[in-house]
């Protein structure tokens, strides 16, 4: 059957390779499309995960821009750093700060505190981590963008002034001293970021006094999950507001970008459809064509389920031949998309709009044989009903 | 002033409204409908997060929000209260500067192009100060151009599957009519002459569908607004069909049609009417 519908393609070559042209380019944008419906949650999810924490903690469940500090964050974190399921806590912090950038302009930089823990929210690239029991001068370790702004070495010393927003306060300028580089997760491809602990950080805003943390996060202990340990915490401190990585992806996926979930439903739609009316047309101007052909091998003794499945089997091959190039297509595509996107402010570098999972690539194949199959409904209708002495006749009359 | 981080809205009824009518205030419709508000109700305002020391403040009217792209699915739970009352409200009792401070102050020019040169007099005069034009371009806009090129790279994709789409229609169609041409040619119709019936036959068929896509497109507008407008509860305008769209849609659709039908009938307009006649 598959031979028979291969050579009944290949006597029309250039229809063929249309064919699969045409549902290789509509492929390539399903394909994107389906990177895109999940890329944000699945790289979102992937961010969350890769500092090894698996659960949030927060002062109240508003959105970031209207969220309280959470006051107390040392009695919180010995509070949930005792509780079976958790394996460790570490208090957060964000502030601001400012230094002289090599040309003496003022240049401002994120900065980060971090309470004590086993694990860090950051990956040490170079160097070590600021040490809380360190001699005179307190630590600071920075990222990449802002060692290579500032020509930054490991032991170099590092004036910040605080500029941390929430407590308007001028406070002395602060000499740190570089102990290495680090990748911050939620790093904007431009972002000038550095971090150090908790106690140094209060210094620089000018709130030594001061208890609070932006964000608690923390690790649940190996073989009782995520979800055991934000039961615990709410248990142990029903004023705070604890969420799972699945949680909190799960409320990113209701506002955030859902503009491109949108417009990849959309565009994913309008693409099948396109490939649909692509093969449906190919399919029934080729059995139009072929309309003394198929009755003749009628008539030879071929079965109409034969016939039928003939026009089917070319359908298949169209579409999957097309959805085969429709791959590298797509990826080489979703490349090019991606680096369009990015261009967009405050996008982590490590997100990526167009996230590659093996579920995309079932999904789209699944998709493209349904659209294989419908478009071959109408022409395979129109071969089951030839009529084959009528049709014979009217061939061997005109 | 610090920025008003937080609101905490408790609705009460009319009748237990105090006496002395509190300040007016208007909120947003999504609020409104949010918390099933009404006009008239007195409602208690906080600018600390943890709802200490509430304010009353009286509903006097709902708003439609000016509709912000960049807060696209996240419903617009705003209130807008007098200036004083909102310092009065979000004012620290250990700060006094605060209670005479705002954090932004918007200035209409009489002429708009002397913005640059106010600006630099105001510097001058009121250091610290930081000053900019609204004209001028921030990171919201940056998103929208990523955006618009975004969509401009995806339009080019359909583009090229329409255009392979069109060439597979227009190499079927010349087919179809391989036996039409070797008659024209063998009746003394020149090359010439068939060649130019094709591309009149392809102008008409890409004047044909570009029209007809750009009347789908105005006849979806509406649909396409309101789905979109049901499902984040704003009043943006997703699409849009102006006349240089729908211009450009032309320009773009029709020269691609003309080019499919040559391209399709090039093959069939080389041979010879004779090797036409005898296939």
């Amino acid at each position: 059957m598959w031979t028979f519908a291969l050579r009944s393609l290949a006597r029309q070559p250039g229809r063929a390779i249309l064919g699969v042209l045409g549902v290789a380019a509509v492929g390539a944008l399903l394909f994107d499309m389906l990177l895109l419906s999940r890329g944000l949650l699945v790289s979102f999810r992937a961010l969350l995960d890769s500092a090894g924490f698996d659960v949030r903690v927060i002062a109240a469940d508003v959105t970031v821009a209207a969220r309280p500090r959470l006051d107390g964050s040392a009695s919180a974190v010995a509070a949930i750093r005792s509780l079976p399921e958790v394996e460790d806590v570490v208090p957060l912090a964000f502030g601001g700060a400012r230094t002289d950038g090599r040309d003496g302009a003022p240049l401002e930089l994120f900065l980060l505190g971090a309470g004590p823990a086993r694990r860090q929210p950051w990956i040490i690239l170079q160097g070590r981590a600021p040490d809380p029991a360190a001699g005179a001068a307190p630590e600071l370790i920075v990222n990449r963008n802002l060692a290579d702004r500032l020509g930054l070495h490991d032991g170099q010393e590092l004036i910040l002034r605080g500029d941390c927003g929430h407590e308007p306060a001028a406070t002395p300028p602060v000499r740190f001293r570089v102990t290495g580089r680090a990748s911050f997760p939620f790093d904007d491809p431009r972002a000038l970021t550095a971090a150090t602990t908790m106690d140094e950080l209060r210094r620089v805003c000018g709130t030594e006094d001061g208890d609070d943390a932006d964000i608690l996060l923390v690790a649940s202990r190996e073989g009782q999950g995520p979800m055991a340990a934000v039961q615990a915490i709410r248990a142990r401190r029903p004023d705070l507001h604890a969420y799972s990585n699945e949680e909190v992806v799960a409320r990113f996926q209701q506002v955030g970008f859902s503009y491109f979930r949108q417009i990849s439903t959309v565009l994913s739609s309008i693409t099948l459809f396109f490939g649909f009316l692509l093969i449906t047309v190919l399919l029934t101007v080729s059995v139009n064509q072929r309309f003394a052909e198929i009755a003749a091998l009628r008539a030879l003794g071929f079965t109409r389920r034969r016939v039928i499945l003939d026009v089917l089997a070319q359908s298949v091959i169209l579409v999957g031949a097309g959805g085969l190039v429709s791959l590298p297509l797509g990826f080489l595509l979703a490349r090019r998309l991606e680096a369009i996107l990015h261009a967009m402010p405050e996008i982590p570098a490590a997100m990526r709009f167009f996230a590659f999972e093996p579920r995309a690539l079932g999904v789209h194949a699944l998709l493209l044989m349904v659209t294989a199959v419908l478009a071959a409904a109408y022409p395979m209708r129109l071969v089951a009903r030839l009529p084959i002495a009528a049709t014979l006749r009217t061939e061997v009359v005109t | 002033m610090g920025p008003l981080t937080a609101l905490l809205l408790i609705a009460t009824s009319t009748a237990a409204a105090p006496r002395a009518t509190p300040p007016a205030i208007l909120v947003s419709r999504q609020l409104l409908e949010a918390e099933h508000l009404e006009v008239g109700d007195v409602v208690l305002l906080s600018a600390d997060p943890k709802g200490g020391q509430p304010r009353p403040f009286r509903i006097a009217g709902t708003y439609e929000p000016v509709p912000d792209p960049a807060h696209l699915g996240a419903p617009a739970l705003e209130a807008r209260l007098h200036l004083p009352d909102l310092v009065a409200l979000a004012a620290d009792p250990a700060d006094p500067a605060s209670a005479d401070s705002v954090q932004s102050i918007n200035v209409t020019l009489a002429d708009r192009k002397e913005a640059p040169a106010f600006m630099r007099e105001l510097d001058a005069r009121v250091p610290g100060l930081l000053l900019r034009e609204t004209a001028a371009a921030d990171d919201r806009d940056v998103t929208f151009v990523v955006l618009d090129r975004f969509h401009l790279a995806i339009a080019i994709v359909t583009v090229v599957a329409s255009s392979i789409f069109l060439l597979a229609l227009m190499v079927m169609l010349v087919d179809e009519r391989r036996e039409m041409v070797a008659i024209l040619r063998l009746i003394g119709l020149r090359r010439r002459r068939i060649f130019l019936q094709v591309l009149a036959e392809g102008l008409v068929i890409a004047l044909a569908g570009a029209l007809f896509g750009v009347v789908l497109a105005v006849a979806l507008e509406g649909g396409f607004n309101r789905f979109f407008q049901w499902r984040y509860d704003t009043a943006l305008v997703f699409v849009r069909v102006t006349p240089a769209i729908a211009s450009r849609a032309v320009a773009v659709a029709v020269p691609l049609g003309i080019l499919a039908s040559v391209a399709a009938s090039w093959g069939l307009l080389r041979q010879g009417a004779l090797s036409l006649a005898r296939r």
